[in-house]
Order: structure tokens, then sequence, then C-alpha cells
């Protein structure tokens, strides 16, 4: 029987299928290696861009974020190699240099108010034997002779004056006497005795944001603050995405009963009062560690007491609570991803469960992770600011910039500085941590890709 | 629908015990008691005080009974903040200040947020919308405590022509005084819906039925109301329950920057004061009020959209 040739229209796109079986017996002679010009020439159409190029690419051309970028590496520079150039410490008290404004006077301004207060004060009084004299005048002039009770009266009377006149001018006119003179704030907070020594020709490193109650240069406690805040939302997140990634990637990929049980716990801990429990939490389990760190011995007391007791309960305290999102992100990444042929793949070779989470599907939802983690941050920032705020945070005299507002509450009004500061990093910070998250969000979401 | 009322109820009260078993653990953690005053009372004094609240027993019998009385609605007595006043008492005259001032806060926040929201999806992409953009973003990076201290520098500062409310809470001054406490509860929850309204709302003018109602020739008021925010809407409802709990949480440190006397507060203080009956009746009153708040939102939610299957989890 004669093998029946099909016959092909000339215009069709279908593949000859008879060309590609006899693809196969194809004699190695067939075949010649590649000249070197020609391996020259040959370059690919397009650079072959890996996941996070693509993702810098786009996310480089995001003003916003990258401003944000910008301010998040200098906070970080702040918080962190802040304190190494600033000779002073965040409990140090400086001594003659409490309640500093962040401006001063030069020595010369001062001393040329000093002298314009006394000048004002005293013209237009007259000094106190003066006026017993003009009294004197006048008792002869009606031929009587002034009484020594009469002389206590009027010396009294001008002494009063003289204080009402002092103390009541210098208050108010002060400021208005310095805008007579053209004398302008000079920023930077310097104390008398400071100014001597600069004067002196000593460098002085100036109290840039001023000082506090106690003599302790704000700048300083509000790189420390920052850095106390930047750790907590750093670790946090970090704790938050290890305990829900782990979780999250068990339940979707077990399924079943387990999943089932694993997302009764996650509701029941989704409704949860977060806010409650972790100002519990945070406060019981401070003293136990600082506890720990006294008694105990070994690598792990090391660690806490590196850490510091009091930022290890924070971290604590949101991991316990808010990892729930970041396992609810990657329960539902992993029910989709472990339908997909390779995982399938993957287990027909023999993988285990624990190496097909790791190196199969965690590294999928990569992208998910990196914008729930980034995302995390700002609100454990958030937290610890207000946990700080209410006490039960960081603890003195380690400062937060949470504490810190509580702390220049009661002086607001004359210390407005104290509460604006603080209050003004920690927003920045937050502020531009929401930015970026929200810039990587869009650069790492494959919905959005072109 | 009413299999799932139940089975939300049934979750909601094993969360509450849970809450409860929770915060018995931990208070009993922290070391200190609440007799620990100036003066430091005698060792009899002590064991007397402890027999007579019972604290001498082991935790274990103590979260018993604690929960045997719970059942029949005894939150037992305060110990040291208002000394043997019943605590469900206490509870019930605080709740109601921080209730009112939460829910004005939570009214304007939507009343505000949601228009904005619409209005910066109106406007997408234009100055309006970027602007909306940033004060949003921003309302959503500032703590409320630094809102509050804003508000206080403002309006009790220098300018006297600003002092116009009160800066610390007095019932007796009206409206005035309930301004800024709610100015500053309800900002972030303004932000927070006014953000979440434009995303929803920009996803629902894309959708085929916009079209359809543009073809018509309805004029935009009418679009944006009545047939892309009710659409809208239904994602926004979901963010409210958790946002009363935020606004509830939030209150414990507005409530003591501007010295209201309300749950929070004395939540707060009940704490630092190891008060334990006062902790685990305020913890326990404040989670379920949350609880239930989020339950009858998710019920709500249902009635609101019934495309949603609520038994699927929701998500």
């Amino acid at each position: 029987m004669a093998e029946k040739k099909m016959k092909r229209c000339p215009v069709s796109f279908q593949p000859d299928i008879e060309e590609m079986l006899n693809a196969g017996s194809l004699s190695p002679e067939d075949f010649e290696s590649a000249s070197q010009t020609e391996k020259e020439e040959f370059i690919p159409d397009r650079q072959s861009v890996s996941y996070w190029k693509d993702a810098w690419r786009r996310l480089r051309r995001n003003v916003v974020a990258m401003v944000a970028l910008g301010v998040i590496i200098f906070l970080v520079l702040f918080a962190f190699v802040g304190p190494l150039l600033v000779p002073y410490d965040y409990d140090q008290f400086n001594k003659g240099a409490e309640n500093l404004h962040p401006y001063h006077y030069s020595l010369e301004d001062q001393q040329r108010l000093e002298a314009e207060v006394a000048a004002r004060t005293q013209t237009g009084t007259k000094s106190v034997d003066e006026m017993i004299a003009e009294a004197q005048a006048e008792a002869e002039a009606k031929g009587e002779k002034l009484s020594t009770v009469d002389i206590a009266k009027i010396r009294a009377q001008a002494k009063v004056a003289q204080q009402n006149a002092q103390g009541g001018e210098s208050e108010v006119d002060t400021e208005t006497l310095r805008k007579e003179l053209g004398i302008k704030k000079k920023l930077f907070g310097y104390s008398a005795d400071e100014l001597e020594r600069k004067a002196a020709g000593e460098q002085v490193f100036p109290h840039v944001f001023g000082t506090d109650m106690y003599g302790r240069d704000i700048l300083v406690r509000v790189m420390y603050g920052a850095r106390v805040s930047m750790s907590v939302g750093i670790c946090a997140a970090l704790l938050v995405l290890l305990i829900g990634a782990t979780y999250g990637a068990i339940s979707g990929y077990c399924g079943g009963k387990v999943d089932a049980v694993m997302q009764r716990i996650v509701e029941i801990i989704y409704s949860v009062p977060e806010m409650l429990v972790v100002l519990l939490i945070a406060t019981a389990l401070k003293p136990i560690l600082t506890e720990f760190v006294n008694t105990q011995t070994g690598p792990l007391r090391d660690f806490v007491s590196v850490l510091g007791p009091n930022l290890i309960s924070l971290f604590i305290a949101f991991g316990m609570l808010y990892w729930v999102t970041m396992s609810r992100i990657i329960r539902g990444q992993v029910l989709q991803l472990k339908q997909q042929e390779y995982v399938t793949a993957a287990r027909a070779l023999g993988a285990s469960g624990g190496r097909i989470i790791r190196r199969h599907l965690l590294p999928n939802c990569i992208g998910q992770i990196v914008v729930t983690t980034c995302l995390q941050i700002p609100s454990a920032i958030f937290l610890e600011s207000f946990l700080s705020y209410l006490g039960v945070g960081v603890s003195a005299p380690l400062p937060s910039l949470g504490s810190m507002a509580t702390d220049a509450l009661s002086g607001m009004y004359t210390y407005t500085y104290r509460l604006i500061i603080p209050s003004l990093v920690l927003s920045i910070m937050i502020l531009s941590f929401n930015l970026f998250g929200d810039g990587l969000r869009d650069a790492l979401d494959p919905k959005l890709k072109k | 629908m009413g299999k799932y009322v139940i089975k939300r109820l049934c979750m909601a009260l094993v969360t509450i015990f849970f809450v409860t078993c929770l915060t018995f653990l931990l208070m009993n953690a922290v070391p200190g008691s609440p007799w620990l005053s100036e003066k430091t009372p005698s060792e009899a004094t002590l064991a007397a005080l402890n027999a007579k609240y019972g604290l001498d027993q082991p935790v274990p019998v103590q979260l018993l009974k604690y929960l045997q009385n719970l059942l029949h609605g005894d939150f037992g007595v305060s110990l040291k903040m208002q000394k043997n006043r019943d605590v469900l008492s206490i509870i019930l005259e605080m709740f109601p200040v921080s209730a009112k001032v939460g829910a004005i806060a939570l009214c304007w926040a939507v009343l505000v947020g949601v228009p904005l929201g619409c209005l910066a999806a109106f406007k997408r992409g234009r100055l309006t919308d970027s602007f909306l953009r940033v004060v949003c973003t921003l309302g959503i990076s500032m703590p409320s405590f630094v809102v509050a201290s804003i508000l206080l520098v403002v309006f009790a500062g220098g300018i006297q022509a600003l002092k116009i409310f009160p800066t610390l809470f007095d019932p007796s001054q009206g409206w005035k005084t309930y301004v800024l406490p709610c100015f500053a509860l309800g900002f972030y929850p303004m932000c927070y819906t006014a953000r979440q309204t434009r995303s929803a709302m920009l996803d629902s003018l894309n959708q085929e039925y916009i079209k359809t109602a543009r073809a018509k020739g309805l004029k935009n008021g009418r679009i944006i109301f009545k047939h892309a925010l009710r659409n809208a809407l239904i994602p926004v409802i979901t963010y409210l329950g958790p946002q009363v709990a935020f606004t509830l949480c939030g209150g414990f440190v507005v409530e003591s920057v501007f010295s209201i006397p309300g749950l929070g507060r004395y939540f707060v203080q009940s704490i630092q004061n190891r008060d334990y009956p006062v902790i685990m009746g305020t913890t326990i009153f404040l989670a379920s009020f949350i609880i239930l708040m989020n339950m009858a939102v998710d019920i709500l939610y249902k009635i609101a959209d019934p495309r949603i299957n609520l038994t699927k989890g929701g998500e």
C-alpha cells in the first residue's frame, strides 16, 4: 500500500510535519560549528531583564517613591550615623544649658540689649536721692521740715515704682527692643557658658534643636528616638514576615483540614483588638525580659541586653498579632501557585513539602511579600510611638519620638519646638515609608506591567 | 444567612474567651501589685488584702473563678482606683463619654472622607487629586497625638483670636468642647476613608454600566452618587468595622491629651495601677464591643450586596 501523500494547500500556515519528522535523521556531518563572527553577530534583540531590574526601572520612574526613598536613606543616616557626629549623649545632662531654644543671640547682641535696657530704665525715672532733695526743697519752701517718716515713705514708693518699671517693662520690652536694635535670632542654641567658650575660640558643638528641661540635647534625643522607631519598625516587620510567611505558606500548601483549623485560629486573632492586647503584652513582657537579662547568662541574654528589653518586648508584642494579615496574603498566593505545573513537577521529582514551599512557592510570591513587609514598617512605627506616648513603650532614659512628645506636652506653649520636632520627624518617617511602600507596590504589581 | 450569623456569633464568643484568658494571664505576668503605693502596707495587711480579693490563689483557679463570675454578669470590684466600686458600673459610666466622642469623630470622618474620595476619583490626575492625595497620605502618617498636639498649639498658643475652642474637655461648655478632640480623633479615619473611597470609585468608574449611564445622558452628579458610589461604598463599609476599633483605641491618646474622662484613658491608667478587675473588665468590654461591631459590619455588608457569598470567607 503506497503511502498517501497529504496534499498541502500552498497558502496554509500549518507547519509541514514531514520535514519535522525527518529532522531527527540528520547526521552529525550536517552540522558545522558557528564561526567567531557569527557568534559575535548574534546579539539578542532585547536584553533580558530580570524581575528586580524591571521593578527597579519602574520604581525609578516614580518620582514620589524615589524622593521618599531619599528621605528614608537620609533618616537612616540621621538615626544611625548622626549620634556619632554629635558630641552629646542622649542621657547627658548639660549643666547650664537647660531649656535652650533652638536659636540664640550672639554675645555682642546680648550686651547691646542689656545696655539698652539699663539705659531705658535709668532715663525717665529720677533717682531716690533726687526725689528726696526735691521733696525737702518743697517742704522748706512751705516753711516746714521733712520728717524721717516722710523720707522713708518716699524711698519706699520710689523702690516699688522702680521694681514695677523693671519687672513690667523688661518682660514686654525685650522683644520690641530687639526689633528696634535690629538684633536677629541666630540659628542653633548655645548656653551662656558655651557662647563664652566659643568667643574664646574654642570649637563648640551647638544644640541644633535646643535642649530640654534637664539640659539634654534634643537633636541627639531625636536621633536616638528615630533609631528606636526604625529598629522597631524594621525588626517587627521582619518578625511579622517570618511568622506570617511560614504560617500562610503551610496553611495554603497543606489545605484541607490543616488549612481549616489554621484559618480558624487566624480568624480569632484577626478579630482580637490589637491595640488592647499589644498594650498588655508590652507591659507584661518588659519586666519579664528585664528580669531575664538580670538573672540569666548565655548568648540569648547578651542578645536581649544589646537590644534592650524594652525594644524586644515591643517586637514580640507586635509580631504576635500583626502576622495575620501577612499570612492571609501569602496563603492566598500559595493557593493559586500550588496548582501550577512546576509544583506538580517538583512533587513528581520527590521534593518534600518544605522544599517546595521554600524553593518554589515563596520565591514566586516575593513581590507581595516585599510590599506587605514594607507597608508593615510604618504601621509598626505608628504603634511604637503610640505605646511610648502612653508611657508603656520604650522606657526612660532611652528616648522615643512618642515619649518625647509626651514629655513636651507640659511646657508646650513656651517650648513648642520640643513637641513639634519629634512629631515632625515621626510623621515624615511614617510618610516616607508609606509613600515608598505605595511606589513599591505599583512597581512590583504584575497587573500593572505593560 | 441564619447559619452564617450563628457561626459568626460562635466565633465571636470564642474570640472573647480567648481575649479574656490571654488578658488574665498577661496581667498576672506583670510584676507589681495593686497594693503598691507610697506607704507599703505590712505583710499581714497584704496577706489579708490578697485573701479578701482572692489574689492568694493560684492563677488558673483565679481565672476559673473569674470566668464563672463573668458568666453571671459579675465583673468584680475595683481594687484601687475607685476602691470596692463595681467595675461594670464604672464602665457604664465612662463608656458613653468615649462613645460619644468616637461616634462624632467617625461620623465626620465618613461624611467628609467619602465625598473627598469621590472628588479625587472624579478629578483623577488633576491638581485636586494630587492635593487630596498628599493630604490623605499625610493624614494616615500622623499619629493622633501629633494631630492633637498641633491642634493644641494652634488653638491654645499665642494667637488670641484662635482661642475659640476649649483645649481641655469640659462638658459644661456644650458642643464647643467636642470640636478639637473629635477633629483629632477623626482625622486619620477621614483620610483612610478618602483613600479607600478613591480607589473603589476608580474601579467603579471604569465599569461598563457607567458608560451606559453616560450614554443615556445622565448628569455627572447622578452618575457619581447614584451609580458609581453605591457600588464603591461596599469595600468602604468593610473598613468601617476595623475603624470603629481604631477610633475607640485611638481614643486612648486623644482622651489623655484632652483629659476626657473616658474609658480609654481609664484603661491605660488601670494598667499602670495594676487594678486587675478594671483591666479585665475594660478589656473584655472593649474587645466584645469591637468584635461585635466587626461582625455587625460583615452582616450589613451581606445585606447591602447580595452578590457576596460570606460563607466562603468573604475574601
